[in-house]
């Protein structure tokens, strides 16, 4: 601020450093610590964006990532006439909405339960274990369904036989068992994890509400279904539309890790397609043309829903 | 503040919550409970059924047999090298970006953030992500497990937004100090970051604990992680425990699973009561909107 008092013209207020030399001169190691990060995000992050080109191209082994000639939206009418992508695109939103169905409202119900309990200690306890299982890898979780699950000595083939007298099943090959072990092993999984946002929410509901409602004699359950659900619908509604957002991006690795032969009619979605047919038999542009369209109509969901969140709460992801 | 509270008797309602509660900590844990009895018990046990939720005729033959399998310590050690490793990278990565990207005055600021965001919503896919790799010549070698994961965007914006909230007078106090950025980093802004270096730091640590994917298509069998080991027992491509009898070969591999199970997620177990509070506190560092 010095220099500009010898300059008399310029008043103190129109001052505005001048960009340029003074600038990077003054900030240059900011923009050092930018460089490395900066050269991952375009190597890791913005270089396979752009080897989507490889949808509309001939890929040639030892010819670069980018592939040989253009064959334009050849790989794309491919696959649209492609029964196998017809039934993953099916298999997608069948086994999407059916999680969505289930394990949309399971966290809300279970944060309105767990905030009925008076006892903040066990509260704290329960809501502290629900989400440890979140952190257990996809593979540990299968891992364990196949042994819970195990027609020869597993514990739900022993109980359901002790209890009703039924014949072992084999759940986990059976092509419909596939989706309820799907869906149910998201709800053991995330349950606890999501319902921390609607905690979150709910501990944020203005007291007053309820004292009045105390005072106009609501019982428990009425002021969860008056009060507590109407201020919270925000949340909701957001949580909602990001869920339908992402219709198309289920649980990859735990599909392909469920995966086998025998369910592959029902299990076989979308990613483990491209997994298929890109990795197993390298049919590279084939896949990344799957890849891309599923992408595409990723992030057309994202920002309808999105757009349509903000009109409607006022709440946007971005 | 004191609030009068009011001892209202348990009703028939918070009977049955109680319960549906203590069923729901049942769920969590039981799983775990039932892999631990399996690993300790005996084959003869598990074939004829005896096994639930306590271990019966009790030995530590399953561990025995994978801690004697040649490769289940190099696996392990692989896994905890990708995990240290691999958290530094993005720690440090993450750290300097978020550092930069907290300074709004920064001329390209709006443009690297629109970058960072428009990443988050359209990534490049797995066949360009895989032959990318590959044209690096990554594949086969440890880098494929470290470098495409070295900056998490998610945990980037969590640090950008909780540094943006430390105040400028500290920064200020440190440039008359004769401090320059690199040591305002260094000496004044880390030490000020650990609780939200520490929660993304465990993400980023469990993110490669549990890894096994990238393993499985870039890395060659002496370079799998724990977790890629456990899903080919799982999927029948590994076998322990060769040196049993044909006939209780499926048994065996019951417990010998649940062996693997139990070490491979006994870190995250043990440290999972110390570490959980920093878990919500990054949910939380991150719904605040910078």
């Amino acid at each position: 601020m010095t220099e500009t008092t010898i300059a008399s013209k310029p008043s103190l207020q129109d001052y505005t450093p001048r960009p340029g030399r003074r600038h990077f001169r003054r900030y240059w190691q900011l923009y050092v610590m930018m460089v490395l990060p900066l050269i991952h995000f375009l190597l890791f992050k913005y270089a396979p964006l752009i080897g989507n080109v490889l949808a509309f191209r001939r890929y040639r082994p030892g010819m670069g990532p980018y592939g040989t000639e253009w064959v334009g939206l050849a790989y794309f009418e491919r696959f649209m006439q492609d029964p196998a992508f017809w039934r993953a695109f099916g298999n997608t939103l069948i086994l999407s909405f059916g999680n969505i169905l289930i394990n949309f409202p399971i966290p809300i119900i279970f944060a309105l339960l767990l905030n009925e309990v008076r006892a903040q200690r066990f509260k704290k306890f329960v809501q502290t274990i629900s989400y440890m299982p979140r952190f257990i890898s996809t593979v540990v979780v299968i891992a364990i369904l196949g042994e819970l699950l195990s027609p020869s000595s597993g514990m739900l083939n022993r109980l359901l036989g002790a209890l009703f007298g039924m014949e072992p099943i084999y759940f986990v090959n059976e092509p419909q068992y596939f989706r309820p072990i799907y869906i149910l092993s998201e709800t053991w999984q995330y349950t606890g994890w999501t319902a921390i946002i609607y905690l979150a929410a709910i501990a944020g509901v203005n007291r007053e509400l309820f004292e009045a409602a105390d005072i106009d004699g609501a019982s428990r359950f009425q002021k969860v279904i008056y009060v507590t659900i109407p201020s919270i619908m925000s949340t909701i509604m957001v949580m909602l539309i990001l869920n339908v957002g992402s219709l198309l991006s289920l649980g990859f690795e735990k599909v392909l890790l469920l995966y086998t032969p025998s369910n592959a009619m029902v299990s076989d979605i979308i990613d483990t397609l491209v997994y298929r047919t890109g990795l197993a038999n390298q049919n590279y542009s084939y896949a990344t043309a799957i890849g891309l369209f599923s992408g595409i109509v990723g992030v057309i969901l994202v920002s309808t829903t999105n757009w349509l969140s903000r009109k409607m709460s006022g709440e946007s992801i971005y | 503040m004191h609030t009068h509270r009011k001892f209202r008797p348990l009703t028939f309602a918070d009977v049955l919550i109680y319960a549906f509660m203590i069923l729901v900590v049942l769920l969590c844990f039981i799983p775990f409970i039932y892999m631990l009895a399996l690993s300790l018990s005996s084959p003869e046990a598990i074939i004829n059924n005896k096994v639930s939720l306590v271990p019966v005729g009790i030995n530590f033959e399953a561990y025995n047999q994978i801690f004697t399998y040649p490769n289940f310590f190099k696996y392990y050690g692989n896994t905890i090298f990708y995990t240290a490793a691999g958290t530094f990278i993005s720690l440090f990565m993450t750290t300097l970006f978020a550092y930069a990207m907290s300074k709004r005055f920064l001329k390209g600021h709006k443009l690297v953030m629109m970058l960072i965001v428009f990443s988050m919503f359209f990534s490049g896919g797995l066949i360009p992500t895989y032959l990318l790799i590959s044209n690096l010549h990554l594949t086969g070698t440890v880098w494929a497990m470290l470098l495409p994961f070295a900056i998490n965007q998610f945990n980037l914006i969590i640090l950008i937004n909780f540094l943006r909230a430390i105040p400028t007078e500290i920064e200020e106090a440190a440039i008359i100090d004769g401090l320059h950025y690199f040591g305002i980093l260094r000496r004044v802004i880390l030490p000020l970051s650990t609780p939200a270096l520490a929660t993304i730091g465990l993400f980023t640590a469990v993110f490669f604990w549990n890894d096994w994917f990238n393993g499985l298509i870039y890395l060659n069998t002496d370079q799998y992680p724990v977790m890629l080991f456990l899903r080919n027992i799982v999927n029948g491509t590994a076998m322990v425990g060769d040196g049993a009898g044909a006939a209780d070969k499926s048994t065996i591999a019951m417990s010998i699973k649940s062996a693997v199970i139990i070490t491979s997620t006994l870190p995250i177990i043990i440290l999972y009561p110390l570490l959980q509070r920093f878990f919500v506190a990054g949910l939380t560092v991150g719904s605040v909107k910078g």
